[in-house]
């Protein structure tokens, strides 16, 4: 295939100042790369979905969903508008809403779940990836016990090897989904995953995602949850390896008292680039949100993060909070965050909160006066982040793969499992 | 029955919204074309490198888009815009030779009181120019100059001037500020010697008066190493059907070991577009603290950016942001850590209601030279109502290894947990929620002198009335 540029990618929805440079990204998929299926899955025959089982239950959901939230009446309208153009005469032609904002409440007046469905890399990224992946993989949990299910994405040299996953969790359902991804060989390449996830009325979904490609390797983790009434949805990402990784993850919480939270963590080192956005829009009332990412930059890495909480007026009780802190181990890395609220509701709670440095002076000399120099305190941070993804991986491929990027990356690496169960 | 709502009273404009007939001033037409700036120049008699520099501006102007990302300012129309209107007078030094009207003006608004209370000097623009520029006697023989920066160009300290002007804030920066590089007019000037510390603060305060005109003083402050200035600025303009607009720029230049305190009670009319800059550059160990207070306008841009380019160079920000009904108010600030061990401060407060919307935009920039420097920024948000909304969008651009960067934001309510507290010490549920309201408001007013807290507190003015709902 051509050398492909996927432009806009990753964007935060209300951007800032175009000179900082964070607003979004671009994807250059290098030339000459083939398009090829090599994924593995583990998923019960029967949790085998159809191929629209996605689109069915949100449009399943939206008929529900109208029963709760009528459409405005005439009346309604009338009042609106009436109050609209009071406002405009009294103040300077109404409030100058910026385009973002604009943008934000025709969505909401469109009334569709699935116009208001979107995944965090943005349109053009889920389009390409949705379309080198070939057929999704569809897997709809019914109620009953928990299921596991896995799916493994080996990077395969010179090749684009991406897959499409749609999760369906029935009412009552719990799923957990193990998506790994890895490059065994050498070589260079794109690996990819394209998730859609409908947590139906109490579901809870599971997902956890491990990287540990090569830093030959370009990765691209593309994720949209939805989340019906009382449904919860847990992902737990682990970014560790390849030259350029880029996680987009959207999140419509949009039944009363459901749920989202997002865990990550990941290391940054050598020349890599981490590239995340994170945006979750709270709908229903006493809805919640967690976002909490950890993360140790190395070398001369280079990683941006835009988080964004959306309290979309309606939301009442809602609380959203996010959480990062950044570890810098090294001079020449570069950080930049973006934590995002934007709130249309006054009866909710936002917080978010930023630590980004080095181990402060203080505990550095504790550390110097054990022995230890900086550079072993500082090769200890990269060392516990792969630990700690080891001991936590999901299951016995995924932890392989972490073993086999850590022993590339740290002397020694391939004993800490045993000297743990020791 | 349903719960009553806060009731929080619109800011009460009255002593701000008159007007005098601007029919004999002098005003240029409506529109920007070279021959406009060119004009304003040749009024000004000013040096041919600043006519270059206002035709330069121009291009710049022109080629630039306006930004996408903030509130919309398709309202504003440069073809309607005024941006030169002369008032009949000069500038005078003395209070009983400013005409009537204009006098009358200013008292209304307490300057020549606050100048007779509290003030080593008043500047006091009337649309394109200053009418009135006085400083004591006492702060004249420490050397200190403050005085109209045209006046200034051509003064002694002239070369000064050519070798600082709009070095800080380029007619690159952005539309408007190439806007103001082409039309510029009015302003201060200051300098403050080495070594020289005012105990009272000078004060700038710019009326716009003209019906669809525009604004564009330059402010120009030196703060020489280990001296130390106050300065206040206050703005505010009557009420109009069509756009005004305000594009001014302010460069403060800070030396080693100096501090300035730059304060900031904004309260333009609500057909205003607020589109101001303002920058300062900090040497080794000096500090700059803005204090902000953004009431007025019906669009807001304003960031005040400070840049630390010395060893322990320090800034602060400390702003309060009211936006209403119409108001969508984008206001923050930026700063760049370009030295060792600098810090930075920023703490902001917003309150949105009756639609009003408020936008917390800021950047924090640590370079690799930052090594040791530590940045904290708090920003807190309240939302009034339902109607209205608030966004918090702060960004931060860490390049070295040993900084110490916090963050943390919160958006909501009035929470229900501290009017219980409250009045489980006795103290009557209004009573506890105006304590509330007041009290997140207090960071930003107890900054200010005494008598611009009391003007921000009757701004806000907060009546509240049974409970929230």
């Amino acid at each position: 295939m051509d050398a492909k540029t996927i432009q806009h990618v990753n964007a935060m929805p209300a951007p800032t100042w175009h000179r900082l440079h964070m607003n979004d990204t671009d994807v250059e998929i290098p030339a000459g790369l083939s398009v090829v299926h090599e994924v593995t899955t583990e998923i019960p025959a029967a949790l085998a979905g159809a191929p629209d089982a996605f689109d069915a239950a949100l449009a399943a959901e939206q008929v529900e969903w109208e029963k709760t939230h009528p459409e405005k009446t005439p009346e309604q309208r009338a009042e609106e508008e009436r109050l609209r153009t009071e406002e405009e005469k009294t103040t300077y032609g109404g409030t100058a809403y910026s385009r973002y904002q604009i943008g934000a409440d025709a969505i909401e007046e469109a009334r569709s779940l699935a116009r208001a469905f979107e995944t965090g890399m943005g349109a053009d990224a889920y389009a390409w990836m949705r379309e080198v992946a070939g057929d999704p993989i569809v897997i709809a949990a019914p109620a009953g016990e928990p299921q596991e299910v896995a799916v493994r994405v080996a990077a395969v040299p010179d090749a684009v090897n991406v897959a499409a996953i749609d999760v369906v969790a029935a009412p009552n359902a719990e799923v957990t989904v193990v998506l790994s991804v890895d490059s065994p060989r050498e070589g260079t390449g794109v690996t990819g995953t394209s998730l859609r996830v409908f947590a139906g009325t109490g579901a809870r979904v599971h997902v956890v995602r491990t990287q540990t490609d090569d830093a030959t390797f370009i990765d691209m983790d593309d994720a949209g949850l939805f989340t019906a009434e009382n449904a919860f949805i847990d992902v737990r990402q682990t970014v560790l390896g390849g030259a350029k990784a880029y996680t987009g993850l959207a999140g419509d919480i949009r039944g009363t008292a459901s749920r989202i939270d997002i865990d990550t963590r990941y290391l940054g080192h050598h020349e890599q680039q981490r590239d995340f956005n994170y945006t979750l829009r709270h709908h229903g009332e006493k809805t919640l949100c967690n976002i909490t990412a950890n993360g140790v930059l190395s070398g001369t890495s280079k990683k941006t993060y835009r988080g964004t909480i959306d309290l979309v007026r309606g939301c009442k009780g809602a609380v959203g909070q996010e959480t990062e802190t950044v570890l810098l181990a090294d001079d020449g890395v570069v950080n930049q965050t973006v934590p995002v609220i934007l709130c249309n509701e006054d009866d909710v709670v936002g917080n978010h909160g930023a630590t980004i440095g080095h181990v402060r002076p203080e505990q550095m000399f504790y550390l110097a006066s054990r022995g230890l120099s900086q550079e072993a305190a500082e090769n200890m941070f990269v060392r516990a982040i792969m630990e700690q993804a080891a001991i936590d991986a999901p299951d016995e491929p995924s932890r392989d793969g972490v073993m086999r990027l850590g022993s590339h990356l740290l002397d020694n690496f391939e004993g800490f499992l045993d000297e743990e169960e020791a | 029955m349903p719960k009553k709502r806060t009731q929080v009273a619109d800011i009460d404009r009255s002593m701000y919204d008159f007007r005098y007939d601007d029919s004999d001033e002098e005003k240029l037409q409506a529109g920007l074309t070279p021959d406009i700036v060119r004009e304003i120049s040749a009024k000004k008699d000013e040096p041919e490198w600043m006519l270059e520099h206002r035709l330069k501006s121009l291009e710049i102007y022109n080629s630039m888009p306006v930004s996408d990302w903030g509130p919309s300012i398709k309202g504003l129309d440069m073809d309607n815009i005024v941006t030169y209107v002369k008032p009949n007078t000069d500038q005078k030094s003395d209070w009983d030779n400013v005409p009537e009207n204009i006098k009358d003006t200013f008292e209304r608004l307490g300057i020549p009181q606050a100048e007779r209370s509290y003030l080593a000097g008043v500047g006091a623009q009337y649309d394109s120019e200053l009418v009135y520029h006085s400083m004591q006697d006492s702060a004249a023989k420490m050397g200190i100059v403050y005085s109209g920066i045209e006046e200034a160009l051509h003064g002694e300290y002239a070369d000064l001037i050519h070798e600082k002007f709009m070095t800080l804030i380029t007619p690159r920066d952005h539309k408007f500020a190439a806007l103001h590089g082409a039309v510029w007019s009015g302003g201060s000037f200051v300098y403050v010697p080495k070594g020289t510390k005012l105990d009272y603060p000078l004060q700038s305060y710019f009326r716009l008066n003209a019906k669809g005109a525009g604004q564009f003083e330059h402010t120009l402050i030196i703060v020489e190493d280990d001296a130390d200035l106050h300065f206040i600025e206050g703005c505010s303009a009557p009420k109009y059907n069509v756009a005004n607009l305000h594009a001014g720029a302010v460069e403060l230049f800070v030396g080693k070991n100096a501090h300035l305190r730059y304060s900031t009670i904004e309260n333009w009319s609500k057909n205003m577009y607020n589109l101001n800059t303002k920058r300062a550059i900090v040497d080794e160990g000096g500090s700059v603290e803005w204090v902000s207070g953004s009431f007025g306008s019906h669009v807001g841009y304003l960031y005040p950016m400070s840049i630390l380019n010395g060893r322990k160079a320090r800034c602060s920000f400390t702003g309060i942001t009211f936006a209403g009904q119409g108001q969508n108010l984008d206001t923050g600030c930026k700063v760049v850590m370009n030295a060792p061990e600098t810090s930075t401060s920023i703490e902001t407060k917003s309150i949105s209601k009756s639609g009003g919307v408020s936008t917390f935009r800021s950047s924090v920039v640590a370079t690799p030279k930052a090594e040791g420097s530590a940045a904290s920024v708090s920003c807190q948000s309240l939302m009034l109502d339902d109607k209205s909304r608030s966004d918090t969008i702060p960004a931060m651009d860490i390049r070295c290894k040993n900084v110490d960067v916090g963050h943390e934001a919160t958006i909501g309510r009035i929470g229900d947990d501290k009017v219980f507290y409250l009045m489980s010490r006795g103290i009557p549920e209004e009573a506890a929620r105006t304590m509330i309201v007041n009290g997140f408001a207090d960071p930003v007013s107890k900054e200010l002198p005494l008598e611009y807290a009391v003007e921000m507190n009757n701004l806000i003015k907060l009546e509240m009335e049974g409970a929230i709902g």
